[in-house]
């Protein structure tokens, strides 16, 4: 069975957060992988059915959530329940909780993670080229990175979200800095969990450590 | 909490006045004078859609920002003071 993981990748936030799962969680799943280009709507219709789980980060607002160049992947009202249905979603992307997360259970999703509001971090753009290995970005993403492999290990919905708490509320213990600091505080007050808290997917291996390099990442272009 | 960072929070508790916007401006800059300085380049990012502030702003130009954007002044206030 497929993994539908929508990678969007052309500016900085994009890179970040797709940079992490690109090196953390797409080497223990299963293509269709769509990144950059192919974070787009077409793909995500023909990878999604098929699919136990669909995992994506890119911009987003109250009722959207997009890929590469913003182009629309779901939006409240305009996709067909048959791609959703009876599947674990995870969007690291903004304020998707607010209509898009519940609209998806309300359309046969059994589980939905989200963020209420902005999802924000501190990440240093001289390391765009290698995003995985970004310090700054860590210390938000991979409490996102931990929930998600939870929840590939084949625990609960409940379980992987709070993963991802627990990792903001520790982070937000060490961290010296203040602006740091409150953005994991606000990431951590607008996660949200809605539908069944004991939707599972199925198992994937673990992944050993060290990992193979990550495919290549081009510079991003355009404005930032 | 430092000195700085709490004057950056005062500043941002304000309603987006002009004076209010230059006021947290300069606590920012303040702040990020003697912050953030583990890292060469960083940077504020998020992931939303069409709300008026940029998706990333290196924190040098974060000071600019505030002085002239109500929107992105209410983004660092619920950011910051959780207002």
């Amino acid at each position: 069975m497929p993994t539908a993981i929508v990678m969007s990748d052309f500016d900085l936030p994009t890179r970040s957060a797709s940079g992490f799962l690109l090196r953390y969680i797409a080497p223990r799943v299963e293509p269709v992988q769509l990144f950059s280009i192919l974070a787009r709507r077409l793909p995500f219709q023909l990878s999604a059915p098929q699919s136990d789980i669909i995992i994506g980060t890119g911009h987003g607002n109250h009722t959207s959530f997009t890929g590469q160049n913003e182009s629309v992947i779901l939006e409240v009202g305009k996709y067909n329940p048959r791609e959703v249905r009876g599947k674990v979603i995870k969007l690291l992307s903004c304020q998707t909780g607010v209509e898009l997360g519940p609209d998806l259970i309300k359309n046969g999703a059994v589980a939905f993670m989200g963020y209420k509001d902005d999802y924000v971090w501190v990440m240093d753009a001289d390391v765009a080229l290698t995003p995985w290995a970004d310090k700054l970005a860590s210390t938000s993403l991979l409490p996102v990175i931990d929930g998600l492999n939870t929840l590939l290990d084949g625990k609960t919905s409940q379980e992987a979200f709070e993963i991802e708490i627990q990792g903001y509320e520790s982070n937000a213990a060490v961290e010296e800095e203040e602006l740091i600091k409150s953005c994991l505080k606000f990431n951590h007050d607008n996660a949200v969990l809605l539908g069944d808290t004991t939707a599972r997917v199925r198992q994937r291996p673990k992944i050993q450590i060290p990992l193979p390099p990550p495919p290549l990442i081009i510079p991003v272009s355009g404005p930032i | 909490m430092s000195n700085d960072w709490e004057k950056v929070k005062e500043a941002l508790r304000k309603q987006a006045t002009p004076e209010a916007m230059q006021e947290a401006a300069q606590a920012f800059e303040q702040y990020r004078q003697v912050s953030l300085t583990k890292s060469s380049r960083p940077t504020l990012v998020n992931l939303g859609k069409g709300t008026g502030y940029p998706n990333a702003i290196p924190m040098d130009q974060i000071p600019d920002e505030l002085a002239k954007n109500p929107h992105f002044f209410n983004f660092m206030k619920k950011i910051v003071t959780k207002e």
